[in-house]
């Protein structure tokens, strides 16, 4: 490749640098372990909380049911949320921070 | 002239397989259980195990299945020319392709150029294997809820993938694992260790799909194993030596967007059928005869109703199929875990120009499988509404065929011109599916001994573009032969520890090596190195004492079993069915051929007790990798960090795949 090269320490110090950093740091691994409890919360209830899951809640369908259900919506939740974050704020200060170095 | 011996030995190939065809078609397999245990699986180890479980589930003598065993008759004609007109059409986007393909970063990442949206749909179709359109909603269909699970972690993989892995990796990746692996590390080691590792993974999976295409094939056309095992081969090396990732991507697109258009077809028949109303459809459900009886006595095995229990109802809760909490458990990690650090998975990153285009093909592929998996729930519960679990079983005691069954019925019935089309429609839905997935397995191996084993180790990255691809094209050729080898010998074996191998490997091996090598500054080649290696041995030595290999003793006492009740029977005097003798005659033989055998690492029975080895491996492999880059530290890896956490964050110096 010939690329430009970069002082890649020097852009790790940099402030703006440092702002996106624990931002998205935050931002990711936050939202990867929540939704990750949630996950793990289906196969732990439906193992040893199976009366649960058996409760009817609309007519024949159960909580075990819906609860599937609301892994999609919770996923499309995480999904959407990350890419208007994402589109909004993470890229605009990547942005900003690329012009202020090149 | 590489080319021509490509061709050359393509040519040989087919003129073998077209000397099989000729044989006398064999006769059809014996009984199509054995299906069960091997259908397509691509991506799901999950499916895979539970088609291996079903038929055990559902074995103890004396089924009591009212209706006589039948077969899927898709009718030939028909079936055939779709399947041409498939071939026909990815062959044409091959020409195209590789037209196209001159570079490395051509071959490998279709020179950067794929849009967003269409690796999307390419993501979305490595997820949708011919084992979750047939195998899950056939589970659906005998076990209920429990199959609809099965569901979730496909669907969860993507968030890891979402925020952790595909934005980082397409920033500071380039073609292959042993790219993001070796970026801070000793280059030579840790990229010929993520090349076994990729290789390995990518082998076991093809292997596991060529022998269920095979099977696949056999039963539902009666085309003979070795033709279909041959014919599968020949097309995918094809497609990956002359079209590259472009070529594998589009055959991807066009596979998922059949997928889709049959599964929404049947999904919108099946809720038409039911008047479009979700909760008269699970009443309808809850209280069908058909399914209670199933419920009451194939699953629980209750030969007399409990009184006041509602069957019924119970096939809406789950632990019919699922009953072991920690293995699905096991199973979520690997899921969670695993398809992030698959390599084939992790190639399609690198296709897209940025990290925002990664991210769009990320959420469309979630949102394209989400609905996938949530119509498939309806199809398998509208298959054993409308068709009956016992019908489904009778065909297929894994419940395989549900969907065909329900294609067949809703488009007319057997016989019926709409039934033959839908059903043929479908058929030719699972064969695209299965060319498209072996494909962009191919691709992975073929990148990992092509571009990190021979460019980067032996030609110390010192190559031109010319040679990089055409030693691409000659090692996916090899790659293709290999698999084709070992797919036919694979044909008896026990194919689902295969894929459960694979997964596990990813999650334990690859998985915590990439994330490391991404997020912590003290990462180096000891870690990498020790991480994929305890990962991928102890996922394997897990694997192979874990209860998906074939133990025979466990098939012996199974089979005495059967011999012993209907032994009994006849001493009673009651004259048995054929069907019965037949059965007895076939466990009698099952006994002999299998009694003190041992699993092939000399088990009678499995040490370790789940079916995934994740809730272990995993853990193991993220310690190796600690321990090894605590163990052996490393300036200049830790001097590297800033480098590799500024790329991935803010993707400066981008590696265009278009640039070289």
């Amino acid at each position: 490749m010939t690329t430009k090269q970069y002082n890649w320490s020097e852009i790790a110090q940099n402030p703006k640098y440092l702002e996106l950093k624990s931002k998205k740091r935050k931002f990711l691994f936050g939202w990867w372990i929540a939704s990750s409890i949630y996950y793990f919360s289906l196969p732990i209830l439906s193992g040893y909380a199976p009366d649960l899951f058996k409760t009817k809640a609309i007519g024949v369908i159960n909580l075990g049911y819906l609860f599937i259900l609301s892994q999609f919506v919770m996923a499309f939740f995480v999904a959407i949320y990350y890419t208007k974050v994402a589109n909004s704020e993470f890229d605009r200060l990547t942005d900003e921070l690329v012009k202020e170095i090149q | 002239m590489f080319i021509k011996a490509i061709i050359t030995t393509m040519l040989t190939l087919l003129l073998t397989t077209v000397g099989f065809t000729a044989e006398t078609a064999r006769p059809a397999p014996q009984s199509a259980p054995a299906v069960a245990a091997s259908t397509p699986q691509s991506i799901t180890p999950t499916q895979a195990q539970a088609l291996q479980a079903a038929p055990e589930a559902a074995k103890p003598a004396t089924p009591a299945a009212p209706s006589p065993p039948t077969k899927v008759k898709p009718n030939r004609a028909i079936t055939i020319t779709m399947f041409l007109v498939i071939i026909g059409v990815t062959l044409g986007v091959v020409v195209w392709a590789a037209k196209r393909t001159t570079s490395a970063a051509d071959f490998y990442a279709a020179g950067g150029g794929i849009t967003g949206l269409q690796n999307g749909w390419a993501i979305a179709g490595d997820y949708m294997s011919a084992a979750s359109f047939l195998g899950m909603s056939g589970l659906i269909s005998l076990y209920g809820i429990d199959g609809f699970m099965y569901a979730v972690g496909p669907m969860f993989s993507f968030i890891a993938i979402l925020l952790v892995v595909a934005e980082p990796c397409r920033n500071a990746g380039k073609f292959t694992l042993g790219d993001i692996l070796s970026f801070r590390a000793s280059p030579k080691p840790v990229r010929a260790v993520a090349a076994l590792s990729t290789v390995t993974v990518s082998l076991f999976y093809l292997i596991a799909q060529m022998v269920g295409a095979g099977k696949l094939m056999q039963v539902l056309l009666d085309i003979p194993y070795r033709v279909s095992v041959i014919g599968v081969g020949i097309l995918m090396v094809g497609y990956v030596a002359f079209g590259g990732m472009k070529a594998t991507t589009w055959v991807q697109i066009i596979k998922a967007s059949l997928l889709m258009t049959g599964t929404v077809l049947l999904a919108v028949l099946v809720m038409l059928k039911s008047g479009m109303n979700p909760i008269q459809f699970f009443t309808d459900i809850v209280g069908n005869q058909n399914i209670q009886d199933h419920v009451r006595m194939n699953v629980l095995k209750d030969a007399l109703p409990k009184p006041g229990f509602d069957y019924g109802q119970r096939f809406m809760e789950p632990g019919l199929f699922l009953k072991n909490p920690l293995d699905q458990i096991s199973l979520g990690i690997a899921w969670a875990l695993g398809a992030a650090g698959l390599p084939h998975i992790l190639m399609r990153f690198f296709t897209v120009p940025s990290a925002k285009e990664a991210r769009k093909s990320i959420v469309i592929a979630l949102f394209i499988n989400s609905s996938f998996f949530f119509l498939i729930n309806l199809i398998g519960f509208g298959a054993a509404l409308y068709l009956s679990p016992q019908l489904i079983s009778s065909v297929d005691k894994g419940g395989n065929m549900a969907t065909l069954l329900l294609a067949q019925k809703l488009g007319g019935g057997a016989g019926s011109f709409g039934g033959d089309v839908f059903l043929a429609f479908i058929c030719a839905v699972a064969f695209a599916t299965i060319l498209a997935v072996v494909s962009g397995l191919v691709l992975a191996a073929s990148a990992a001994i092509a571009h990190d084993v021979y460019v980067n180790i032996i030609k110390d990255g010192k190559a031109d573009q010319q040679t990089q691809v055409r030693v691409a094209r000659l090692t996916s050729l090899f790659v293709g032969i290999a698999a084709i080898i070992m797919g036919l010998a694979a044909e008896k074996e026990n194919v689902v520890a295969l894929v459960a191998l694979a997964f596990a490997v990813a999650a334990s091996g690859n998985f915590p090596a990439v994330m490391l090598s991404l997020f912590w500054k003290r990462f180096n080649t000891s870690g990498v190195i020790s991480g994929l290696l305890v990962g991928t041995i102890s996922a394997l030595a897990l694997v192979v004492i874990s209860p998906v290999m074939t133990y025979p003793q466990k098939i012996a006492d199974d089979a005495r079993k059967i011999v012993t009740t209907l032994e009994k029977k006849q001493a009673e005097g009651v004259v048995l069915a054929e069907k019965d003798l037949k059965a007895l005659d076939k466990a009698r033989g099952d006994f002999k051929k299998n009694d003190g055998g041992t699993s092939m690492v000399g088990l009678k029975a499995a040490i370790f007790p789940l079916k995934n080895p994740g809730i272990v491996s995993v853990p193991l492999g993220l310690l190796a990798a600690i321990l090894g880059a605590l163990l052996f530290r490393d300036k200049r890896a830790e001097d590297m960090f800033d480098e590799i956490e500024v790329r991935q964050i803010t993707g400066l110096g981008i590696s265009k795949a278009s640039d070289h």
